[in-house]
This record gives structure tokens, sequence and C-alpha cells, in this order.
């Protein structure tokens, strides 16, 4: 497979959710765009997360730092779907919120994170920076109680994201200890 | 807010198939000059509804800009179908809503049972032309065709032991699929909602029978449903089977599920935020910018003084 394609394919969500919102015109897009991206930030982060545990079988290391920009990519527009449309660029409203509630500062500290590993993604910065790249770790429990908070009730189809989420946390910290006590 | 009736004559009002045929000119014209499949999709999103209801017509004097059937129809919470509020349109084909009977019992002088049908024929329906704010933060201007509650508690003449009103939706596994899933039912069921009495004899609170002149479809909680516009709309319980006059306050769903966050009043107030998200403003539903919420959705005059010596801030 090569980059391009795969830089297109990962594209593609974005371009469908344009669609929906200038073309189709969804009945309520701050809240189409705030599902949409969200879905797509936290599937790309725990598929990239997961490239390690299924390397023995299909080796996507050479892109996994693709996919990891994508799924910050989604979450920028995420945030800025929060600052821009929701927020109406008022700055005080924005800290205020991000102080405020927690639903809103635990989304705010993994924005922030995936801000970091996204600018120390480069080379000459990974060298000197992978090592806090575990961070990713903390986003993902983060993220996961930022989207259950997101709903009103759970249905049957998020006990299954968070039942798979679940898998493959555990299936992460296993690798962990192995890769720990091996050593 | 007044609705007093206006001598309208038959022929004064444009009638709805010429209204819409208008409209549909128009975007034909529209179609002539961009033809494409975007305008055409725009003609059959701005469908409306045959009129099948009997009513005397809101004059609209606000003003408010109404959302389209469409907006309407196709944006529900109703988790007794799903939780995705645009999946509920399609699912609710399995609500039968005619024949349909709501028993009425607590402490009334004779509990009854009455059709839906019946209580049309009773009373005389009239349009109401409400905004309606959702507690998620969208909102949406919806004209109601129905009857005050307060007509309903006068027949049931309840006793004066009496101080709330207690609603529930139909529980039916065959005809709510959300209800078949047991624990893993998005919420308890049946859905119970309810009202302080004078809340429910305010003139606001209506018993909607329709919209858009046309009987409830489905998903907007056909075939009856409450409205109390100055309540986040969760308050406006849908597909009501049992209605039930008691004397302490009702253990909401909502609350139910989860108290810190939903309480029994539930009244739209900008200045109280939800514990996840600020109720300052609001989404309205088609468009990008948002509005400013109005302390009680606007309509203060009308109820502000249920609640002169409640602390709104204690009980959201």
């Amino acid at each position: 497979m090569n980059k391009v394609l795969l830089f297109v394919i990962l594209l593609l969500p974005a371009f469908f959710l344009l669609y929906n919102v200038l073309i189709i015109e969804v009945n309520d897009p701050i809240k189409y765009i705030y599902t949409f991206t969200g879905t797509c930030a936290i599937s790309l982060l725990f598929f990239t997360t997961s490239i390690s545990l299924i390397k023995s079988k299909i080796n996507l290391l050479k892109y996994r730092r693709m996919f990891g920009l994508f799924a910050f990519f989604y979450a920028f527009i995420h945030f800025l779907n929060f600052f821009v449309f929701d927020a109406e660029l008022d700055i005080d409203f924005v800290i205020k919120e991000s102080l405020d509630k927690p639903f809103v500062y635990l989304g705010m500290i993994s924005f922030l994170i995936l801000f970091f590993m996204a600018v120390t993604s480069i080379k000459s910065l990974y060298k000197k920076y992978n090592k806090y790249h575990r961070l990713v770790y903390i986003v993902l429990v983060l993220i996961t109680i930022h989207f259950v908070m997101a709903q009103k009730a759970l249905s049957v189809e998020q006990w299954f994201y968070l039942f798979v989420i679940f898998v493959i946390l555990y299936l992460k910290f296993m690798q962990r200890k192995s890769l720990l006590t091996n050593r | 807010m007044k609705f007093e009736s206006v001598n309208l004559k038959d022929k004064d009002i444009t009638s709805e198939e010429l209204f819409n045929n208008r409209r549909k000119f128009l975007k034909l014209g529209a179609a002539a000059v961009v033809a494409n499949s975007a305008v055409v999709d725009l003609l059959a999103k701005d469908k409306y509804p045959t009129s099948n209801l009997n009513y005397k017509k809101d004059l609209n004097e606000l003003n408010l800009d109404l959302s389209t059937f469409d907006q309407i129809t196709s944006y529900n919470n109703f988790y007794e179908f799903s939780t995705g509020k645009e999946k509920v349109k399609k699912l609710s084909h399995t609500l039968k809503p005619d024949p349909w009977s709501i028993t009425i019992d607590g402490l009334v002088e004779k509990s009854f049972q009455i059709d839906v049908s019946e209580l049309i024929k009773k009373f005389s329906l009239e349009e109401r032309i409400y905004r309606f704010r959702c507690v998620e933060g969208w909102s949406m201007v919806v004209p109601w065709v129905g009857f005050e509650l307060a007509k309903l508690i006068k027949l049931a003449s309840p006793l004066s032991a009496a101080k709330y009103i207690r609603f529930e939706t139909l529980f039916d596994k065959e005809q709510f699929p959300d209800q078949k899933r047991g624990i893993f039912g998005a919420i308890p069921y049946p859905y119970v909602e309810g009202l302080r009495l004078d809340e429910a004899m305010n003139p606001l609170a209506i018993l909607s029978v329709g919209l858009y002149g046309k009987t409830l479809e489905n998903q907007n909680g056909a075939p009856i449903r409450l409205v109390v516009p100055w309540k986040y709309g969760f308050k406006s319980i849908k597909s009501i089977s049992k209605i039930s006059f008691v004397a302490d306050e009702p253990l909401n769903t909502w609350q139910k599920a989860n108290s810190k966050e939903y309480g029994f009043y539930a009244n739209v107030n900008p200045n109280v935020d939800h514990p996840r998200w600020s109720q300052a403003k609001e989404r309205v539903l088609g468009k990008f910018f948002k509005q400013k919420t109005q302390l009680f959705n606007g309509y203060e005059k009308e109820v502000g003084h249920l609640y002169a010596n409640l602390d709104m801030r204690k009980y959201f």
C-alpha cells in the first residue's frame, strides 16, 4: 500500500463530513460535527495504538505516524468546532468551561497531549521526545471517559464500543507488561 | 400571550394547498435555473402534510420562525426506539397509535378510560406555536395542535388531596424495541413525567395530538403528548397511556436515571448550567449560529409567578 493512497483514504471522512454539513444540511450541524469528528479521532487513535499489537500479522508500523496524525487532525476539527462554532470565539467562555466542566477539560487535556505528540512527531524532535509519546495511554483513558460523558444514556452499540475499547486496553496492558518483564 | 379568535373568514386564509403550491412554484423556478440534485432534495425536504384536523389557527403574534415539518419529524429524542435522534423516524413504525386509550386514575372522583379520538371530539382543538428547547442545547419552533391540559384536569375532577399530576408513556415491548432490552435499555421504562398541579393548570400547558395541522407522527409521540414549552423537552412526555393524580412529587425518569443532572422542574434557564455543558445559548435546528436562551424559554410573563418562591439552582 502506498502512502498517498492511505492519505486519501484517511481524508475521505473529512469530505463526507463536508458533504453532509454543506450539501445535505444536517439538522444540528454543530452536534453532528462533534459526533462525527469525535468518532473518527477516537477510532483512529485506538487503531493506531493497536498497530503494534498486530504487527506480527500485518505490519503497518511504517504508517503509524500517519494514522496518528490523522487522529490528531480529526481531534483538531473537533476542537475547532468547540472554539469557533460552539463557543463562537469567546475565549473567556472557552477558558471558563475548560476549567469548570470535567466533560470539557478531559477533552481539552487530551487535545493538548495530542497536539504535543503531533508537533514532536517530526523526526528531529521525535528522538528526544518519543518517550513522552506514552502519554497516549492517558489520552485513551480520558477520551473514553469523555465519550461516555457525551452521552445522556448509553445505547447497546455504545456498550459494544466500550467493550472493544476495554479489550484493546487490556491487550496493550498485557503487551507492556511482557515487554517490561522480558527486558 | 393571547389566543383569541379573530374573525377570519375562510376566504381570507390562503389554503394550505395554494400556500404549498406557491412554495413549490418558487422552488421550481429556482430549480430551473440551477437544476441539480441538491435542489431536488430541497424540494423533497420542505414537503408539508395535508391537514386532517379541525383547529383554530395560532396567529403567531410573536412572529416565531417555524422549523420545517422535515426538521420536526426527523430529529427526535424517543429512547423507546433509539438514542439516535436521526434513527427514530425510521424505527417508529412499530408504534400503533390508533385506537389508543388513556387511563385516568389516582386521586380523582372516579377513575376512567378515554379514547384519544373521543378527547379530540370533546375538546375543540387549537394551534399553539411554541418554542421547544431541548436540555441538550438544540431548539426548534413547533406549530402544535392540541387542547389545554387544564380542560382534561377539569374533566377528571381531581380530589383536593391531589397536588401533582403524573404521566406515563405506554409500556409495550412489541411497540417499543428498547423496552425489550432489559438492563441494556437506555433508560428505565415506562417513561414517567410529572408536573405540580398548578403548573399543569397553566394555560400554556397543552396535550398535543398534532402538528402542522396533521395528527402526530409516531416519532413525535403519537397519538397524544404533553407540551410544556417553558421546560426542557424531556418534560414533554410522549405517547401517554396513563395520567394519575397524586399527592407526592412523582419521580420522573431522567431524575431517576441521573439525579445530579436532571431534576423535577427542568425549567429552561440560561443561568443554571447543565453539569456538562452551558445552557446560556441554543442551537436552532438548521442554523449554524447559536442564539441566546431565554429564561423560561421566553415564557416568563406567563409562568414566572409559579416559581416566585423557588430556588431554581437547587430545584433545577
